[in-house]
């Protein structure tokens, strides 16, 4: 008998209702009540959780899903048309050191640097038409998180949890990978204003062993009938406390998170553990940090964690600014092991239902940078007025491309969309409407998508 | 269409022009009020609600009102919330008195009465302050009130409780009975110095059945030095402190910015009156002969603007944290809810503009000197020895290359090094880069093709081998040549030698390089090491640096080189600690106006902003400031008693520190868009009894504490609570779910009987071993402690106006199971004595300032029983429930 299976047979020892309850529960969705609670959406929805994949740092549009022809063509020319505003000081255009070719029934291109993602294009939706408002990290990395700019807004897994609740309440609803910690940390997922059941739970993914990803996992001195016992009291000082001082929903809501804390400890080594999965798909991912943090991705989705967030590496791996060609090492260390994250949502019946997001704060130009910062000059600067994101599984349309950049891949020129309509669109194939998913807070009414945002029904199957 | 409504209106304007007493008191309340923080100026949604012609025009829907006609026009829909797209105002729907009034206004014609103030131009011309704006109550001078009468004449123990209970009493609330003595002691004890009351503290008070009794714990806990750390924490919260340079892209330490940590505990500790604490971050080093007794220790204030980020980080921190004004939001337009123009900002930006960070040195100068003299020479060595490296090694690396035909063949044939006249290492360098022909570039490929014929069994003739040898050599020779005059002609582009070397002159500019191919080639032969966006490069194949470059000199320059790494160990060795200083400013030698930067950007400049205090605050036109930069007369503006802003928002923070919510909610937003007073009265009185103090914190505490409404129990009431769940009105106490961050790890040290209790000092690193109190722990900018991170410390990148109090299940694991909480079980438990009944009781006096109930002893005796007794695990069940940690 392994620890977990001990610890929900051992429910019965407890004599409190609580944990008792909570041990015994023989379904994770019965969730009665609490904050993390699953909650009816407001319209049946497509999908039921989100994996979103953020290549942080900035994935360039012209090197992977949007092949301009007329970038070779005036390659080493000036962009034609007035000056415009780069980061730093941007030179002539440059071609995509990168093939593309037309891949899988749809025919879409896709650079030769995303082989697998090429094989499952048909799968995908490519919205190339992506654009934001501010040139640097932080501010962008906030607003395609937060649909804001500055920090202090709710991310947005901390509102998809508090409009949801989540599946497995043995888990946190939305949990944050990273080997260490992307620009910004933690402000990335947090809940702000949005009660902190919403935060993102921050999982450290370069660690293996379950007790290092999650800081105080297990107890290194009480065996598990002691640290029962002691639970045990712990839940009647606190029955005990909270009939001295009577009516205080606060505490409550505190005394039910060391409950969850509890079923932490049986459900997040296992989840966590991928040495659980067959070889041959460990091998699939392989096993750096980012192929690791794909398998318990899938791991924590298929237990019914309602959004998990995986940064690519730490900093901001993809910021190409020196060296453009090192995109086909970061597009090789990313693309098998999301292939075979798509693949498993499919063979495991969760990729009708998982929307998967993959894509960057920003796109990068297709000009060359070359300001004396750089070594190799060869790179390319951040991009705002246009970038691509990619989409997959729960409701949407696979196998298309939404939207264009110009001649150049410079600017978002048809079917425009700003973070805040994407936060709309995942808003609603999860069932929520992003104008009545609200939160009062400091006088006012906040949602992800503050004042803006529409829907992209064209993408949506 | 437009003109079509417009001329209707002129008409029915005519006819119904008695009724302007109707629209003031009935239409222009209610849009100010409700509709004006987004639709004058600002025109959010194109919509400016503050003129007749505004208010037909309308925005980007259309017009906002049909005239006559209440039920097709938007404002009505949207005020009712039938729209579909507009619900307004978004902070709340009217009253159906103030909706009646719109409609009636609307039915009769919409008479705009035409002498009610032109509109002001949204975005061209003049900046005018509307006399409604000026009559936000925040901008209203703070008022000195009689207190107010009450029924239950019994319950006030002063005004403060007047205040409550009147606004109790309107209400048909009334405050539930006053905490037990133990809950006060222990609440008030965490209160002000954020530890637990040791048992005898509590014996003390439960024994002393005077009525001064409490007062006494009061003014014990007040001077007691453990207060300053608690309250100046908050104060650093604020000024978003940390042990290092807030604008550096990694973790700079600095290590004595914990002097301004230091300076704010003891201006907490010594009552430093609060005008002068305010006046002393901004302007201490100018501050006058007034001020001069106590100006000297005062410098380290001014860490409050040295260790933050620049002019833009300063007008906002100080504005939000003194002002409770967002000044910040100004940057790029006219701030959109509140009257602060754009030019305001720069006015602000302009003061610290003119101010530069500059370290004032705790030592001799003749020390400062000497150190600061050696920290040049060693720069100068280390540049003496990087360039001679670079220099010799650029050499070697071109001799080399001259021999890369012979290199390439002794690889073929497995020549030894010696019998070839080539370099051993650099010869084992090529046989290992020959390994993998997966190159970045094609310039090998001829090279590898031979190999893979030879691999395969053919006979490659050797001619062929040395003329593919001898045609890679030139092109490796020209190419290198190419890149020299590149090389050349980048330097002179980058700024010569002081651009290339320092970032901050380089010249940014599109520079020459290579063809990409070949630059890969250049790079594999020639470059060194490095490491930069996600590439690792391990140093090419020629490249020798400063720790392989010696063999290759000639004796005479190695011993150079030896010579100069010997000279440059001695000047490190001979480098003093470095010593002490405060981080603070000063007036720049030109202090000057700054320009506006249209919509935030510098390149595009506007109006001269004259260096003055913000138009709102002022009485008319400001006064432009004329002592150098500024801030001392800036400090004065702020730390000033007719300053409607200052003394409130203080009085409102160390409110909110005490009942868990300010008067005020948001207490770093006075603004239009912040929260409105529960009891603006109450807030006045507080203001004003704390400008009358001579601006002392201490006094404002002791009143406060000393109130009846401060020493209620939490108890709940069901029709309190149907009335008023959010307790807005204070008719209990507010229980306090968990203490914060530092509270929690000093009060587990504490109860271990473990805790440091050294005041002052530097920055401690948190580990298991650490025993100082939380404040004196290391505040990394970058990777804050996780633990106090997990309970909701402060990111102390930016200004923290209110503690979050979170709850997640990763805070109880670290209860469940942290080493440190084992820890201090473990020594918790050996500190008690006794059998083991009065063990429990006195874990229950140590932890929660009170005697167990029998059926909790009883728990106790039963845990023991069967768990051996393990007093550890018994005193880990104690820490780990809720009462450990929340406050009652």
């Amino acid at each position: 008998m392994n620890r977990r299976e001990l610890l929900r047979t051992a429910g019965a020892g407890f004599g409190m209702a609580g944990l008792s309850s909570l041990l015994g529960a023989a379904s994770k969705t019965e969730a009665a009540s609490g904050p993390l609670a699953v909650r009816t959406p407001h319209f049946p929805p497509k999908a039921k959780r989100v994996i979103f994949i953020f290549l942080n740092g900035g994935m360039s549009q012209v090197d992977t899903f949007d092949p301009k022809p007329m970038l070779a063509k005036h390659h080493g020319e000036p962009m034609p048309g007035p000056k415009i505003k780069t980061d730093r000081a941007s030179g002539s255009l440059m071609r995509s050191p990168f093939e593309f070719r037309k891949r899988g029934q749809s025919g879409l291109e896709v650079s030769e640097i995303f082989p697998q993602l090429g094989a499952r294009i048909d799968d995908l939706c490519v919205i190339r038409s992506m654009y934001s408002d501010n040139g640097n990290h932080g501010p962008s990395l906030l607003l395609m998180n937060s649909g804001h700019g500055l920090a202090g807004r709710p991310s947005m897994g901390s509102w998809i949890t508090y409009g949801l609740g989540t599946e497995n309440q043995n888990l946190p609803g939305f949990v944050a990978l990273c080997p260490g910690y992307p620009v910004l940390g933690p402000q990335l997922w947090d809940s702000a204003f949005l009660p902190s059941s919403y935060q993102g739970a921050y999982i450290r993914n370069s660690e293996r062993e379950p007790e290092k990803l999650v800081r105080n996992l297990r107890n290194k001195e009480l065996t598990l009938a002691e640290q029962e016992r002691q639970l045990n009291l712990v839940s009647k000082l606190n029955q005990s406390y909270l009939s001295q001082i009577g009516h205080q929903p606060q505490l409550e809501a505190s005394i039910a998170s060391m409950e969850v804390a509890f079923r932490m400890q049986m459900e997040a080594p296992d989840v966590l553990d991928i040495t659980k999965e067959s070889e041959s798909t460990r091998a699939r991912y392989g096993d750096s940090d980012f192929g690791r943090g794909c398998l318990m991705s899938l791991r924590l989705a298929e237990r019914g964690v309602r959004m998990v967030q995986l940064y690519f590496g730490n900093f901001q791996p993809w910021d190409s600014h020196d060296d453009i060609r090192v995109h086909s090492k970061l597009a090789g260390a990313a693309d098998g092991p999301i292939a075979a994250l798509l693949d498993d949502l499919k063979a495991r019946g969760l990729f009708k239902d998982t929307i998967v997001m993959i894509g960057s704060e920003f796109g990068r130009t297709p000009m060359i940078q070359n300001s004396g910062l750089e070594r190799v000059g060869n790179g390319r600067d951040h991009n705002v007025p246009g970038y691509t994101m990619l989409l997959a599984g729960g409701g949407v349309k696979g196998g298309m491309a939404y939207g264009a950049t110009d001649d150049f891949g410079f600017k978002a020129v048809e079917n425009r969309v700003h973070p805040h309509d994407l936060h709309a669109t995942i808003l609603h194939l999860m069932g929520l409407d992003h104008k009545r998913l609200t939160y009062r807070y400091s006088g006012r009414d906040f949602r992800l998508t503050d004042v803006a945002g529409e829907v992209i029904q064209p993408i949506i199957a | 269409m437009w003109r079509q409504i417009a001329s209707t209106v002129c008409t029915s304007g005519l006819l119904l022009a008695a009724d302007a007493d109707f629209f003031e008191t009935r239409v222009r309340p209610v849009l100010a009020k409700n509709c004006y923080s987004c639709h004058t100026g600002s025109r959010l949604g194109g919509l400016q609600l503050d003129s007749g012609e505004g208010i037909l025009k309308g925005g980007n829907s259309g017009p906002a009102i049909v005239p006559g006609d209440p039920e097709k026009s938007l404002l009505i829909q949207a005020v009712l919330r039938v729209h579909e797209k507009f619900k307004m105002p978004p902070q709340g729907p009217l009253e159906p008195a103030e909706v009646a009034g719109l409609r009636t206004w609307i039915q009769s014609g919409a008479v705009w009465p035409a002498a009610s103030g032109p509109p002001v131009p949204a975005s061209t011309g003049e900046y005018l302050i509307r006399p409604e704006q000026r009559a936000f109550w925040a901008f209203q001078p703070v008022k000195k009130l009689p207190s107010p009468a009450v029924k239950n004449a019994m319950w006030p123990r002063n005004n403060i409780d007047r205040f409550i209970l009147a606004a109790l009493e309107q209400r048909g609330l009334s405050p539930v009975a006053q905490a037990g003595k133990r809950d006060l002691l222990r609440r008030a004890t965490f209160d002000l110095t954020g530890l637990p009351a040791s048992p005898e503290e509590v014996d003390a008070f439960i024994g002393d059945s005077s009525s001064g009794a409490f007062a006494k714990v009061v003014d014990r806990l007040l001077a007691s030095p453990h207060y300053g750390e608690r309250w100046g924490r908050y104060w650093l919260d604020l000024a978003r402190y940390s042990d290092g340079d807030l604008g550096a892209s990694k973790d700079t330490p600095y290590a004595n910015a914990f002097r301004y940590r230091d300076w704010v505990i003891n201006a907490f500790n010594t009552d430093l009156p609060y005008d002068v604490f305010v006046k002393a971050q901004i302007a201490a080093d100018l501050m006058g002969p007034k001020d001069a007794k106590q100006t000297p220790s005062h410098l380290a204030a001014l860490g409050f603007h040295a260790l933050g980020h620049g002019p833009d980080d300063q007008v906002d921190v100080s504005t939000r944290v003194f002002l409770g004004l967002t000044v910040g939001c100004a940057k790029c337009h006219d701030h959109k809810y509140d009257p602060i123009p754009t030019r305001d900002y720069y006015s602000l930006r302009g003061i610290f503009k003119s101010s530069e960070v500059r370290e004032y040195p705790l030592a001799p100068e003749a020390e400062v000197s000497a150190y600061k003299a050696i920290q040049k020479q060693i720069e100068e060595k280390k540049f003496e020895i990087d360039d001679f490296v670079k220099k010799h090694g650029d050499e070697v690396s071109d001799v080399l290359a001259t021999k890369t035909a012979s290199y390439l063949l002794a690889a073929w044939n497995g020549t030894l090094a010696e019998s070839a006249g080539l370099d051993a290492e650099t010869l084992e360098r090529w046989q290992s880069y020959l390994k993998d022909p997966r190159k970045e570039h094609p310039y090998l490929k001829p090279w590898f093709d031979l190999m893979e014929r030879r691999a395969r069994g053919e006979n490659v003739p050797l001619d062929q081998v040395r003329k593919t040898a001898a045609d890679f050599q030139s092109f490796v020779l020209a190419m290198n040549a190419e890149k020299k005059g590149m090389d050349d002609r980048n330097y002179v582009a980058m700024g010569g030698a002081k651009g290339v070397r320092d970032e901050r002159t380089r010249q940014y500019t599109n520079l020459e390089s290579l063809e990409i191919v070949k630059y890969y080639l250049w790079r594999d032969l020639a470059s060194d090491p490095y490491k930069k966006d996600f590439v690792d490069f391990k140093g090419g194949v020629y490249h020798y640096g400063a720790k392989q470059i010696d063999r290759f000199l000639p004796p005479l320059l190695r011993e150079h080189l030896t010579s100069l790494r010997t000279e440059r160990e001695r000047v490190e060795k001979s480098l003093p600690k470095q010593y002490a200083f405060m981080h603070a400013v000063r007036d720049s030698a030109k202090p000057g106006n700054v320009k506006v930067e249209i919509r935030g950007e510098p390149a595009n400049p506007g109006e001269e902003a004259p260096r003055r205090f913000l138009a709102i605050l002022s009485q008319g036109e400001p006064p432009p400031f004329t002592q150098g930069s500024g801030r001392l007369e800036l400090a004065e503006a702020i730390a000033s008693a007719a300053n409607p802003l200052t003394a409130r928002v203080m009085a409102n923070r160390i409110w909110q520190l005490h009942f868990g919510d300010g008067i005020v909610r948001t207490t770093a937003n006075f603004g239009q868009i912040g929260d409105r007073p529960s009891h603006p009265e109450l807030l006045d009185y507080l203001a004003t009894r704390f400008v009358e103090s001579g601006w002392s914190v201490k006094a404002l505490h002791r009143e406060i504490m000393l109130s009846s409404t401060y020493q209620l129990s939490t108890r709940h009431s069901e029709k309190n609570y149907a009335a008023d769940a959010a307790n807005r009105y204070l008719w209990r106490a507010n229980l306090r779910p968990r203490l914060d961050a530092e509270a929690l790890r000093d009060s587990l040290l504490a109860v271990a009987g473990t805790l440091d209790r050294t005041v002052g000092g530097a920055p401690v690193p948190f580990d298991d071993a650490n025993r100082r109190r939380s404040v004196y722990g290391l505040v990394s900018r970058t990777t804050p402690d996780e633990t106090l991170a997990l309970f909701d410390f402060p990111n102390p990148n930016n200004t923290s106006e209110q503690r979050s109090v979170t709850a997640g299940p990763m805070q109880r694991l670290f209860f469940l199971n942290s080493s440190f909480v084992t820890k201090q079980s473990r020594l918790l438990a050996e500190r008690l004595r006794g059998d083991d009944r009065s063990r429990i009781r006195e874990a229950y006096r140590l932890l929660y300032a009170r005697t167990p109930l029998e059926p909790e002893v009883q728990y106790g005796l039963e845990f023991l029983q069967r768990s051996g007794g393990s007093w550890a695990q018994y005193a880990q069940a104690l820490l780990s429930s809720s009462e450990f940690s929340s406050v009652n």
